[in-house]
């Protein structure tokens, strides 16, 4: 008795989709004993695959046995896929940029991002694709309408602080301010790294339908990582050495924020304020080229980092302003544990005979710490301002002080 | 010569950095800045790599710019004679420096986010009037404080 050939179950689901796509018995079995699986036949049917395309590809296929291995099975589904066709993005003159990608659905920012996976905007997903388990997918956990345009001002705005800082023009310095300026790099230096590190701790919980916010942090993480550099190297590169490290206490407001929102409003509002006004000093009292660059160059990096925090803040509070008071309480918090890094007397000193220009004259140094001070504070409430928060009969007490002083110098 | 300031020191300007593949590599600068010597006032417009614009304006003009720059005559004259002196801002007249110096800044805006452009596009700003150590400048007569 001849062996009869084995008989192909067809799935009752394969069945009923293939009678919905008009896909004959025959053809079932034909795909299933050439090892289709029912969950792609399924799909090929859904994304429109017709019976003659199918019956076509599988005649493309080889016949094996004698004639040499099958060929192999080819799916072009792919080709058929149901996005959008015929996008032509257009340069600028900012170049070919992300938000000149925004077209048609492409820039269909949703209000919330409804897939777990890494599916880019505007792609076609594929069901069963494990989940990525990030947490952020709600567009006003993350989004700043600045995104994109910060992204590219990062890209086009790097330097090399090897290469860009006029090293050689640094010169001998007396001990004292070797030591001041060595005590503040190792400081910058380490606030830099950690916010490098926060923000890549960040990235994976922000879904990929954000690309825009997702790319632009990647540049933060990038741009911490270039000051952490930038300033260790200026510590190692005439005659110093590194300081000590610093006690921390605000870094924890950063480290131990549970809520990107948070996390935002303390680094990249409060703390970057405090930071680049540091830089700003750090330019002005600068003893050399290399230190006046350094200082302006890192500058420029942390006011992009300010202005997608508060571009952030504003896009919150203007589509949830029941957070407003969520996020007054993150900035109580932030500024009590910033002012508790005022015991530092390491770095306050160092300012101060950076400042000053010597020890013996650290008196007159620590007055321009304070002026420093109150124009850390100035600034934070008018961006605040900006925002639309009014921060100042809430302000921590230890600033508010400065925020009532009179103008100084620097205001 | 060209006459600081005037529409036509700041063309003059505007060519030599629109030429400048330092200044390119610096990267996109997008701005309106004012600035005010005395009561002249000025707009330049600055885009991807290019300053595109310069003309005069006026005080109501300011609104719309990002921030403008403003100093006493005698302080522009003294800054733009140290860039030619030295081929660039010395550490005392950095437009940051001058801005921490000036009791009511150097940098001023009416909207907190849009004077922050300062920072962010500082050292392509500062490449801009170092440039002028290129050209003679003439300092106009009697510019009004």
């Amino acid at each position: 008795m001849a062996d009869e050939p084995a008989t192909v179950e067809i799935p009752a689901q394969l069945a009923q989709a293939a009678k919905v796509a008009g896909w004959p018995e025959d053809l079932l079995v034909e795909a299933l004993k050439r090892g289709g699986q029912p969950a792609d036949l399924i799909r090929f049917m859904s994304m429109g695959v017709t019976a003659d395309q199918a019956r076509e590809f599988i005649a493309q296929q080889g016949e094996g046995g004698a004639a040499g291995p099958p060929a192999p099975q080819l799916d072009l589904a792919w080709m058929k896929v149901p996005t959008e066709w015929g996008t032509r993005a257009k340069p600028t003159k900012h170049g070919l940029t992300i938000e000149a990608l925004n077209i048609g659905k492409y820039g269909d920012v949703p209000d919330v991002w409804e897939h777990q996976t890494e599916l880019p905007r505007g792609a076609v997903p594929i069901l069963g694709v494990e989940g990525m388990g990030y947490s952020i997918y709600e567009k006003q956990e993350l989004w700043a309408d600045n995104a994109g345009a910060l992204y590219e001002e990062a890209i086009q705005r790097r330097w090399r602080p090897a290469t860009d800082v006029p090293w050689d023009t640094l010169e001998p310095l007396p001990d004292d301010l070797e030591r001041a300026i060595c005590q503040i790099c190792t400081h910058l230096s380490e606030k830099a790294q950690l916010e490098a590190d926060i923000i890549a701790g960040w990235e994976p919980q922000l879904s990929y339908g954000y690309h825009e916010v997702k790319l632009y942090l990647a540049t933060a993480v990038f741009e911490g990582a270039r000051h952490a550099e930038l300033f260790r190297k200026r510590a190692l590169s005439n005659g110093g050495g590194l300081g000590i490290q610093s006690p921390g206490w605000s870094f924890r407001s950063v480290t131990d924020a549970r809520n990107f929102t948070e996390f935002v409003s303390v680094q990249m509002v409060l703390q970057d304020t405090f930071t680049m006004v540091q830089y700003q000093y750090g330019e002005k009292y600068a003893k050399n080229l290399a230190e006046s660059l350094m200082f302006r160059l890192a500058m420029q990096d942390t006011a992009r980092h300010i202005a997608y925090g508060l571009a952030h803040m504003k896009y919150v509070l203007l589509h949830r302003p029941d957070r407003r008071q969520e996020i007054e309480r993150y900035l109580d918090k932030g500024e009590a544990l910033l002012v508790a890094d005022d015991r530092d007397s390491a770095t306050r000193e160092a300012f101060a005979i950076y400042f000053s220009g010597s020890k013996e004259k650290i008196g007159e140094g620590l007055q321009i710490y304070e002026e420093m001070r109150r124009r850390q504070v100035k600034q934070y409430l008018e961006r605040l301002n900006w925002a639309t928060i009014d921060r100042a009969e809430r302000l921590f007490p230890a600033l508010r002080a400065y925020a009532e002083l009179p103008e100084a110098a620097a205001g | 010569m060209p006459k600081f300031p005037s529409v036509e020191w700041f063309d003059a300007i505007r060519q030599l950095v629109n030429n400048d593949e330092a200044y390119k590599r610096l990267g996109t600068f997008d701005s309106r800045v004012g600035v005010k010597v005395g009561d002249q006032l000025y707009e330049l417009t600055f885009e991807a790599f290019d300053c595109t614009g310069a003309r005069e304006i006026g005080e109501h003009d300011l609104r719309d710019l990002d921030f403008w720059l403003e100093q006493s005559p005698e302080d522009w004259r003294e800054m733009l004679q140290v860039i030619k002196q030295h081929g660039g801002a010395d550490l005392h007249h950095t437009l940051n420096t001058i801005d921490l110096t000036l009791p009511e800044g150097f940098a001023r805006s009416h909207d907190g986010y849009r004077r922050d452009a300062f920072y962010r596009f500082n050292q392509s700003l500062q490449h801009f009037f170092d440039s002028s150590a290129k050209i003679d400048t003439e300092f106009a007569v009697g510019a009004s404080a």
